[in-house]
């Protein structure tokens, strides 16, 4: 019943002005186009880099911030795709990098070995590594998500890891040193043109948030909760629910191979590294502290999450008169983090702000439960 | 466990036969088969060591636990520690002998094993049966803190075990190559564990709760047992288990933090190669598993000269099962 009116409700927020609505992504939207001219602005900084001679240096505030922020896109989208399969159609997948780190490796095989020129290459790459990945994602649902419990997730960690300890060693790919990319149109190069890349990785954050709004408020998108919900309900409503598991699991793994694509070309460097599950973690932990099964809950998760790295890189605590980096502890932080979150607030950190903000009465009642709540 | 399908049979006695004499004749001499036959016991002890736990927890309790393979990591680290001058456990002034130093450093093992499993059942997981994805999720995200507390603790630098003792430097010589006798002893300890483990489950009355619990938990709880405490008992058995043989697995394989993924995907091929849930299949896995990699192993380096498919060997058993029987050997049609 709460998934019936989760459908109406959703339809209904649609109907309105989008204005009245949108206001807030749409406002940080807006922020984030302004975001390198506000940092030079602020630092004294040219959002464009140092020019020497007729090659542009990529130095200061400015560039440092946009690298930041691109990296931060990369992984909330990432985080975005993965919410789509866990938070919205319930399924659990242990294999992300998979899909991440092949589309980075698809990309710089592309760049490097095929000796296309560099503007066609970036094309292919795009193409075969977002269809390959796609095409990946329904084989392994194929195969395993006609299976109830566990079996899908368990698949995916074992294809993932294959995959990453296969290209830690494959000679072709300079094994776990990962191979250089060397060359980029100069216009599409991150350590030339930063502020065009930005703005690229930019527009493809926001159509990913689009897209995943538009297909979770559609007719699909309430099949996709409807198997969350109870998958014998909505199967016996006529739902081939097999078809809808594996459609999101193709925008996901398409999305998250795009996310791949983007974090190769800004680093130049491809290893498997971009395979490893740090790449599978990252997005969970993020889905779950942000809030599963909301829109802006990946982003904010992310953001966070990011941010506070990029942040406590440098700084140390102290206690006992042992000094720690906080670099040294910061997965085990967030694996902490993580814990108390799924324990505590199982909703993260958007899920709970939604429910104190609708039901102010019912606070504690639903705190002590801890159960889920569906109204949101 | 008592109904074992014929064809189950077959395809274990085909399975085994193909392995062996596969060994066999790309070996060449009975001394490289034998390495090979027992190496590949050796690792299907320590992945059935693993496995057991993991099998029956999810049997009993449809939780799998994805921190089993960092138990067993935690495990090899203590066991690791105490026998080795300078770590936290500074005992080798204390306790000069290396052999009773071991016994001790198993015994440290088992039971920081079993601390820890009692806190992951009892604090972490007990408060999500109503969301078992959460549980999937929450194992998970408990061997990423595990992982990260061993890489704080003991640095990222694997441990290799260098202090000697009786057992550990033993050979003995069959077809004029050298067996190491520490294989032998721990493929022993391993038999005997699944004796031991059968027995439990088979002729005690606690095995029979959890038999009955495998089968159906509500029915159990609804005959007046408490099954919460079933669960937490055989939980803690399981990571203690895991621990142990960390704990044995050390003085061969050392101290890294890449055990815990290695040995938690192995165990996950021999809980699905064997049917999930069902014991004799997770034991008979466990051995067909370790002897496949040994046979992997040798081959490849022997031939291929391409090492990778050793530690690739348990992915694809995995993921050929799942294609081809998803139910496994002993488990049910699902």
């Amino acid at each position: 019943m709460t998934t019936q009116t989760s459908i109406t409700t959703q339809i209904g927020k649609q109907a309105q002005n989008p204005l009245r609505t949108m206001w807030l992504p749409i406002l940080v939207l807006l922020f984030l186009i302004a975001f390198p001219y506000i940092v030079g602005a602020l630092t004294g900084s040219s959002p464009m880099g140092v020019p020497r001679g007729d090659r542009m240096i990529m130095r200061g505030e400015s560039v440092r911030w946009q690298a930041v922020f691109i990296e931060l896109f990369v992984l909330a989208i990432l985080t975005m795709s993965y919410n789509l399969l866990f938070g919205f159609t319930g399924v659990v997948s242990f294999g992300h990098a998979l899909f991440f780190g092949l589309g980075g490796y698809i990309m710089g095989l592309a760049l490097e070995y095929t000796g296309l020129n560099t503007g066609t290459a970036i094309l292919v790459g795009a193409v075969v590594g977002i269809l390959v990945c796609g095409v990946l994602g329904i084989v392994m649902g194929l195969v395993t998500l006609r299976l109830r419990g566990v079996y899908f997730a368990i698949f995916t960690l074992a294809v993932s890891e294959l995959f990453f300890i296969y290209f830690s060693r494959l000679a072709l790919t300079k094994a776990e040193d990962g191979f250089a990319i060397t060359e980029l149109p100069t216009w599409f190069d991150p350590s030339q043109n930063r502020l065009t890349y930005y703005y690229i990785a930019l527009a493809l954050f926001a159509l990913t948030y689009v897209l995943i709004r538009r297909l979770v408020n559609s007719p699909t998108g309430a099949v996709f909760k409807a198997i969350r919900e109870n998958e014998d309900r909505a199967q016996s409503l006529g739902y081939n629910t097999l078809t809808y598991k594996l459609l999101a699991l193709f925008v996901a793994g398409t999305l998250a191979s795009a996310a791949g694509m983007v974090h190769v070309i800004l680093n130049k460097k491809v290893g498997p590294e971009v395979l490893s599950s740090a790449y599978t973690i990252d997005p969970l932990l993020m889905t779950i502290i942000g809030g599963i099964g909301t829109f802006t809950g990946p982003v904010i998760g992310s953001t966070g999450l990011h941010l506070l790295d990029t942040v406590l890189r440098e700084a140390t605590i102290t206690v006992g008169g042992t000094t720690i980096d906080i670099a040294n502890i910061w997965s085990l932080l967030l694996g902490v983090i993580f814990i108390v979150v799924v324990l505590v607030f199982p909703q993260g950190v958007v899920g709970t702000l939604m429910r104190w903000r609708n039901t102010p009465r019912k606070r504690t009642e639903g705190m002590v439960k801890g159960k889920q709540v569906e109204q949101t | 466990m008592s109904m074992i399908k014929r064809s189950s049979l077959i395809a274990i006695v085909v399975i085994t036969a193909a392995l062996v004499g596969f060994a066999y004749f790309t070996s060449g001499d009975l001394g490289n088969f034998g390495i090979t036959l027992l190496s590949g016991l050796f690792g299907g002890m320590l992945l059935f060591l693993v496995a057991s736990g993991m099998s029956i927890v999810f049997g009993l309790m449809d939780v799998l636990n994805l921190a089993q393979g960092s138990f067993f990591m935690v495990g090899a680290y203590l066991a690791y520690d105490v026998q080795h001058p300078g770590g936290i456990f500074q005992i080798d002034a204390a306790i000069p002998d290396p052999n009773v130093r071991f016994i001790v450093a198993i015994i440290v093992a088992v039971i920081g094993g079993a601390i820890l499993g009692v806190i992951l059942e009892r604090g972490l997981l007990r408060p999500l049966y109503a969301r078992p994805v959460f549980q999937l999720v929450l194992t998970f995200g408990v061997a990423l803190v595990f992982l990260e507390i061993i890489k704080f603790v003991w640095s990222t630098t694997p441990y290799s075990w260098t202090e000697v003792f009786g057992v550990r430097e033993g050979f003995f010589t069959l077809f004029e190559q050298r067996f190491s006798s520490y294989r032998l002893f721990v493929v022993f300890i391993g038999f005997l564990l699944i004796f031991a483990i059968w027995f439990l489950l088979q002729r005690t009355r606690i095995g029979i709760i959890i038999r009955a619990g495998v089968e159906d938990s509500a029915m159990v709880e609804a005959l007046g047992i408490n099954v919460r405490a079933v669960f937490t008992l055989v939980f803690t058995l399981g990571c203690a288990v895991a621990a142990f043989g960390g704990a044995i697995a050390a003085p061969f394989l050392g101290a890294s933090p890449g055990m815990a993924n290695a040995y938690l995907l192995g165990s996950i091929a021999a809980v699905v190669l064997g049917g999930m849930g069902s014991y004799a299949g997770t034991a008979i896995a466990s051995l067909l598993v370790g002897l496949a990699s040994a046979v992997v192993a040798a081959y490849s380096t022997q031939f291929l000269n391409q090492p990778v498919w050793t530690s690739l060997t348990p992915m694809l058993l995995l993921v050929l099962v799942l294609l081809v029987r998803p139910s496994g050997l002993f488990g049910e049609k699902r």
